[in-house]
């Protein structure tokens, strides 16, 4: 080394400035690599819950929730479904989607029928199809008044 | 003792795993002198702009339908009772189905963007000429195939857009002279559009069109490295 010449040790500087990168560019590879890995795992994993038993899985409601001539919506196997109760004795469990192009159904206490607010379809407390363009009756569960409670079981 | 390194352009190697691994592969395949000619100390012309980039962008946007149209597949049924309810499903219930349904869709209409704007690059300065003359004819039939792959996979959701996208476009060959009706015949694999037209558009577009592209960008990519980038025009 020369008189005069800056005696710093460039290698060192320039290990520091390189490790520094180095870090970055793993760091940053790394979460892209994530971002891409979680979406595409998620995707891919099966999804199908296995149910406890083998039984069917079902919902309990209490009874006084739903007076004589009302509805109640829940969300039964985390889709919309209403349970409707035309008679003191009569209960039924309809999935609340619209059989025409999926839209959630209303209802109408009125007249006791579930009116689609999209292309105005109505079915009636059993779920048949009384007017407008849905080509099938709403999806029907099991469902019976058992007690203080109305459960819903799956189909 | 002085620590062993590998050298790929800017990268310096340091690990001994990773270069344990590398000399593994490049001790039977000597393919450092390849990737050094070819990658790492290739040196790309510097009149190279934006407008340049778009065809690399194009085969960006290929691998990415590749990727995420194989990660469709796992979900979509190819049966026209329940085509659109595995969409539905995709959409609605798969996590990230959206992401997954939403880059396919937009990738293919972003694909025929970014070509068009590759082919009008080449066009416009002249870059077709000899001896390039063949490449802007497999580009040609690569944005055709590109095309064709649009066409194909916009059947299969099975709506009625689809649908009646699907009458029209198998409807327009009918009106060749002499051969029309046979083109339709076979496009549709019937009369009717149903299961079969379904079938064997899902066919076409998840397997027979994308190999035959994959041939061609290949294709393209060689005659680019055997004639070099066009100079400045």
């Amino acid at each position: 080394m020369s008189v005069g010449e800056n005696t710093e040790s460039p290698s060192s500087n320039e290990d520091t400035r390189r490790w520094f990168l180095n870090a970055m560019i793993s760091f940053f590879g790394a979460v892209t690599a994530l971002g891409v890995a979680y979406p595409v795992g998620m995707y891919l994993w099966p999804r199908e819950r296995k149910v406890k038993g083998g039984g069917k899985r079902s919902m309990k409601i209490p009874l006084n929730d739903i007076h004589v001539g009302g509805a109640k919506f829940i969300r039964f196997l985390n889709k919309p479904t209403v349970v409707l109760r035309p008679s003191e004795t009569q209960v039924s469990a309809l999935s609340a989607i619209c059989t025409h192009l999926g839209c959630v159904v209303k209802f109408k206490e009125a007249s006791g029928e579930l009116q689609c607010p999209c292309h105005g379809g109505r079915f009636d407390s059993s779920g048949k199809v009384l007017g407008g363009p849905p080509p099938a009756p709403l999806v029907s569960f099991p469902v019976r008044i058992d007690g203080e409670y109305i459960v819903v079981e799956e189909a | 003792m002085e620590k062993e390194t590998l050298v790929f352009g800017p990268v310096k190697i340091t690990n001994k795993y990773l270069i344990q691994g590398f000399n593994l592969i490049n001790d039977r395949f000597g393919i450092k002198e390849l990737l050094d000619d070819e990658v790492f100390e290739k040196i790309a012309p510097g009149h190279l702009g934006l407008w340049s980039c778009f065809g690399g962008i194009s085969f960006f946007i290929f691998m990415m339908q590749v990727v995420t149209g194989l990660l469709l597949m796992i979900y979509y049924q190819p049966n026209i009772d329940v085509a659109h309810a595995s969409i539905t499903k995709i959409m609605n219930e798969v996590p990230f189905g959206w992401l997954m349904r939403g880059m396919h869709a937009w990738g293919a209409n972003l694909m025929i963007v970014t070509i068009l704007i590759h082919m009008s690059k080449i066009y416009v300065s002249g870059i077709y000429k000899a001896p390039r003359e063949l490449n802007w004819i497999v580009g040609v039939h690569l944005f055709l195939l590109t095309t064709g792959l649009a066409f194909s996979g916009y059947l299969l959701p099975w709506t009625q857009l689809a649908y009646w996208a699907t009458v029209v476009g198998t409807e327009t060959p009918a009106a060749v002279p002499y051969i029309g009706e046979y083109i339709r015949y076979a496009m549709r694999g019937g009369e009717e559009i149903g299961q079969v037209t379904l079938t064997r558009f899902f066919a076409i577009h998840v397997c027979i069109l994308p190999l035959v592209t994959a041939g061609a960008i290949g294709a393209h990519l060689v005659q680019i490295r055997r004639q070099g980038i066009a100079g400045p025009c």
